[in-house]
């Protein structure tokens, strides 16, 4: 049918030196004018009978010389490039792209609020400029009681007694105004404290603290949950233990030590030979709270527990330096 | 508070070691911080929570450990009658206001012996870090921590005669403390005095007028109640905190300070050889009698525990409560005067848990219900700073609170900055209007320790005063400075960085917000304001030269930028919609030109986009040019345009006539030499 022969068109093919010429035997049977499309125009022109056989051979045909094609531009390529390693010196150092970093504090927190997102909790945030209802009296702290003292305050100039935040509990006292049972909320966020800096005190740091509140929420509920939190955190070898403490918002009060992370609990200087790290306080949200924000407390129970971030981040790091958090060298930053 | 084996050991028997017993105490609450043996005696140091005045004494430990061993508590026979020899001589006390002053008792004791303690006395209280000034003194001391009430003896010839009164100090009313301090009163401080002067403030310190010496013959001994606020204030007041302060603070029951009373008494005839000549008390302090009941089912679900009712009634007979049934599950318990922290349920769950052990309570996983909370700020602020670190910044952290003088030389338009009442110092004063001066000294700090490449960022909280409260808006702060130096192929290419850096850098972090349709335009005082339909988002600037003297940067320029979050996040849009790829292929055509300084490229993209739209897609700068070849007061730029249909494939016909216009009108409009 057709007037193409193969056998000549392989050794021209074969002859051929460089890849300009390859290209243009190419365009010569393969081309979009080429022979080869030639061949495919005439088909509809042909008896209906004819059409499929004719058809058939002018695409074994194609493929044919494709194949040539291909095989003679592999050889045309060349031998294998030579290892690179005479152009280019691969222990040069790589072009740098420079990585930023979350600081550590933000690290850490994130951390923590994955941990308990996973578990099913909600984040909620609250302002740092509070009022003495919800950083203090909603809290079940006395304004004149010597459990107070352990929340210095900075107060605000020519406000009806406002105040900068202790500590992130007042967001307890927002949340469930806002909403009823179940609540499972976790509050990270900047506290204040007149304290004297020095290297294991700032007057400004983070918080986190989170709450539960529902029918039915038991004590062991909070054991529970800080044992899986603690493990997230610091591994699954860490130990932990609950001592009796007091806290004005929660009864029974805990507070929750894990073995040291320094000499896993055989005891050091890190934690005063005691093997044991105090990382939070916690307990069972004290029934005067819920009369506060108007939850029956014969209805509903409730966990609470509050760590300090920084706290938390210089025994998961090693740091032994609080002020470093906030002098922010960036060979400091980098290391995180 | 510090105690001794040996003086708990007065109280029960101790079958465990000083060191289990410290173990024992911390895991029920009574945190041991130190325990040290010394002269054949080990001395505890505890943490007491304000909850519990009554473990500030021996006694008190010694119930609680009676409790936590389980053995029997010795109470001393200081109950027996005191033999008072003449109530003639009595005393009259007037008291001024009963609220200040529930309950006052004394004692008369003459003829005493002053002098120096036996060294048993004298020991004890040395171990726990007391001096031992004379006999009468130590006894006084020795019951306050024996018991927990503080006694004050006065030398009672140096009292005006006939009666002694508590009330309120005068004010400018002067009184030299025992400590030799001069000090100044005022009526929100309570007294103790005869009918001339103030001889003590009450509850806190005596006064050196009236100290007992080794002159002293007749004393006057004092155990009282005083109301737990009055004494906090006046401490407060007079910058004095002393173990009886520490202690009426937190509340002492009447009972109590009957018992101490006497057994000071009986100590001080024993060892200084007076006589009680008279026994005088005033005011109706009654010693409460609180029930609260519970139930021992809700108990133990409330803990998740599975505590025998024996041992739930045991642990708190154990605590001084007396129990009685109500039912099977339901209990009373009569609330000990000494424990005014209980007068819940809870209190009595705590109690029984605390002892039994928070350890032996197991632990179990609550049902979760998650609410559905998605986009929230706290989201986006991730977002932002996920942003920002791929972009290769640092985050840094400063304090809310700042110096005021800072604010000089920043253009900050907030006049009235929210000032902290009482700060500890002058970089406390304000909370701070902007974030961009505290970035400004990390930049400073960070340059001073050799770090010559700056990119830092901080999302916090900036304040302003307002009506009625202050505000707080959430921003974003940038500070860039220095150099970036790569090392690429063709060797070290170093570039300063600059606003153009700062204006990219925000432009990602729109766009990851999927926030568009905004532009950067100049401000007053070289601001550069990022607005969006008439409303100012954000600005950025060079730091003033100034600031950057005041900082001791030199010849570095600094560029900073402060974004409102609070404005953005409106804005937000995260939804993302498909759009299919284009199947034609578009034809690029580069212009290079020579522009004139002062006329915006922003206006010539516009134009061009204007001419050639809707087949021209994209416009946009691929390069820039300065230096030699471009003549003064111009500036070379290569602006690249695409050109494709949705609809078909375009031909040169088609493209070239555009383009041409495009060319004309950027001849014509803006006097552009086509290169």
């Amino acid at each position: 049918m057709h007037n193409l022969d193969l056998a000549a068109i392989q050794a021209e093919i074969e002859k051929v030196n460089s890849s300009v010429e390859l290209e243009e035997l190419r365009l010569k049977y393969l081309g979009r004018k080429g022979l080869i499309a030639q061949m495919m125009s005439i088909i509809p022109d042909l008896a209906p009978e004819e059409r499929s056989q004719a058809g058939q051979e002018a695409n074994a045909l194609k493929n044919q010389i494709t194949a040539f094609l291909r095989q003679k531009g592999s050889s045309l390529a060349g031998p294998e490039p030579k290892a690179t390693a005479d152009a280019l010196d691969i222990t040069m150092p790589g072009i740098a792209q420079e990585l930023g970093q979350m600081h550590p504090i933000t690290q850490v927190i994130n951390e923590i609020c994955d941990i308990f997102m996973r578990m099913g909790f909600s984040i909620v945030e609250g302002p740092e400029i509070e009022t003495e209802f919800n950083n203090f009296t909603g809290l079940n702290i006395p304004l004149d009681h010597p459990s107070r003292d352990a929340f210095d305050t900075f107060y605000l100039r020519d406000t009806t007694k406002l105040l900068l935040r202790s500590h992130t509990s007042p967001v307890q006292i927002r949340a469930m105004k806002e909403k009823k049972p179940p609540l499972a909320v976790v509050v990270p966020g900047r506290v204040y404290r007149p304290d004297a800096t020095d290297a294991s005190h700032l007057f400004m740091f983070h918080q986190i603290e989170g709450f539960m509140v529902d029918k039915g929420i038991k004590f062991s509920d909070l054991k529970g949950m800080l044992e899986i939190f603690a493990k997230s955190v610091f591994g699954p070898d860490i130990k932990m233990r609950f001592r009796p403490h007091f806290f004005p918002f929660t009864e029974p009060s805990a507070e929750v030590d894990i073995s040291c992370v320094i000499c896993h609990g055989k005891g050091c200087s890190s934690c005063g030979r005691k093997g044991w790290l105090e990382i939070l306080g916690s307990g069972m949200i004290h029934p005067n709270v819920f009369k506060h924000v108007g939850y029956d407390p014969k209805k509903y129970t409730g966990f609470a527990f509050g760590m300090g971030v920084e706290r938390i981040a210089m025994l998961k790091y090693g740091i032994n330096d609080i002020r470093l958090f906030c002098e922010n060298d960036l060979r400091f930053l980098k290391q995180f | 508070m510090k105690f001794t084996y040996n003086w708990l050991k007065d109280f029960l028997d101790l079958k465990i070691s000083a060191a289990e017993l410290a173990e024992k105490l911390t895991m029920a609450g009574l945190e041991v911080t130190s325990l040290e043996e010394r002269a054949g005696d080990f001395i505890f140091e505890v943490e007491i929570t304000s909850n519990r005045p009554d473990w500030l004494s021996v006694i008190g430990i010694a119930r609680e450990v009676a409790a936590i061993t389980n053995s029997k508590l010795r109470t001393q026979g200081t109950k027996s009658k005191l033999k008072v020899q003449n109530k003639s001589q009595a005393f009259k006390i007037n008291i001024e206001d009963k609220k200040d002053c529930p309950l006052y008792t004394l004692k008369i004791i003459q003829g005493v012996n002053v002098g120096p303690s036996p060294d048993w006395l004298k020991n004890r209280l040395e171990l726990i870090g007391c001096r031992s000034v004379n006999n009468i003194v130590d006894i006084t001391n020795y019951v306050l921590f024996e018991t927990g009430e503080p006694l004050h003896a006065f030398d009672l010839d140096k009292l005006a005669p006939g009666a002694i009164s508590v009330r309120r100090a005068k004010k400018d009313e002067k009184l030299t403390t025992i400590d030799a301090a001069q000090r100044v009163l005022n009526q929100e401080i309570l007294v103790i005095a005869d009918g001339q002067k103030a001889l003590a403030a009450a509850g806190i310190m005596g006064g050196k007028g009236s100290e007992v010496s080794y002159a002293t013959k007749n004393i006057l001994l004092e155990a009282a109640i005083f109301h737990p606020v009055v004494i906090r204030r006046a401490r407060q007041m007079l910058g004095l905190q002393t173990d009886s302060s520490y202690r009426f603070e937190r509340g002492i029951d009447a009972e109590t300070v009957r018992s101490a009373s006497l057994r000071a008494t009986q100590l001080i005839t024993e060892l200084s050889g007076g006589k009680c000549v008279s026994a005088i008390e005033s005011g109706s302090a009654k010693i409460s009698k609180k029930t609260v009941s519970f139930d021992m089912q809700r108990m133990n679900k409330f803990l998740g525990s599975k505590i025998p009712a024996v041992k739930i009634k045991n642990i708190l007979s154990h605590l001084g409560f007396q129990i009685r049934s109500k039912s099977q599950y339901v209990l009373t318990a009569v609330v000990p005067p000494w424990r005014a922290d209980v007068s819940l349920e809870v209190d009595l769950i705590e109690e029984v848990s605390r002892i039994f052990g928070y350890e032996h309570i197991p632990s179990s996983l609550p049902e979760v219900k998650p609410q559905v909370n998605i986009n929230t700020p706290r989201d986006l602020v991730v977002l932002i700073k996920n942003t920002l670190v791929s972009l290769g910044l640092n985050e840094v952290i400063t304090y809310s609170l700042i110096d005021r003088d800072w604010l000089k030389d920043f253009n900050l338009s907030v006049v009235q900055p929210v000032e902290v009442q009482n700060p500890l110092s002058k970089e406390q004063e304000i909370l701070r209007p902007s974030i961009v001066p505290s970035l400004a000294r990390v930049v400073a700090f960070n340059l001073n320790r050799k770090q010559n490449y700056l990119n830092i960022f901080e999302v916090s909280k900036v304040f302003c005063a307002g009506k009625p409260d202050p505000n707080e808006d959430l921003v974003l702060g940038i500070a860039l400075c220095g150099e970036k130096a790569m090392l690429l192929n063709q060797g070290m290419v170093r570039e300063e960085l600059n606003l153009l850096h700062l204006k990219g850098i925000i432009e990602s972090v729109l766009k990851g917000l999927g926030i568009s349709g905004y532009s950067f335009n100049l401000g007053s005082g070289h601001t550069i304001i990022l607005e969006k339909d008439n409303q100012q988002l954000g600005t950025l600037g060079q730091l003033p030269p100034r600031v950057l003297g005041n900082l001791d940067i030199k010849n570095k320029e600094v560029v900073a930028a402060e974004i409102n979050l609070k404005k953005i996040f409106p804005l937000v849009n995260l939804h993302k919609k498909f759009i299919s790829l284009p199947t034609y292929p578009g034809i690029t055509r580069d212009i290079s030109l020579l522009l004139k300084n002062g006329i915006k490229i922003e206006d010539v993209l516009c134009a061009i986009r204007k001419q050639a739209e809707p087949l021209l897609k994209e416009a946009a700068v691929v390069d820039f040019y300065k230096g030699k070849q471009i003549p003064s007061g111009h500036k070379g730029l290569t602006i690249s345009c695409l050109y494709r249909s949705d609809t078909r494939t375009l031909t040169e016909e088609e493209v070239n006539p555009l383009h041409a216009a495009i060319l004309a009108v950027l001849q014509e409009k803006f006097n552009a030499q086509l290169r």
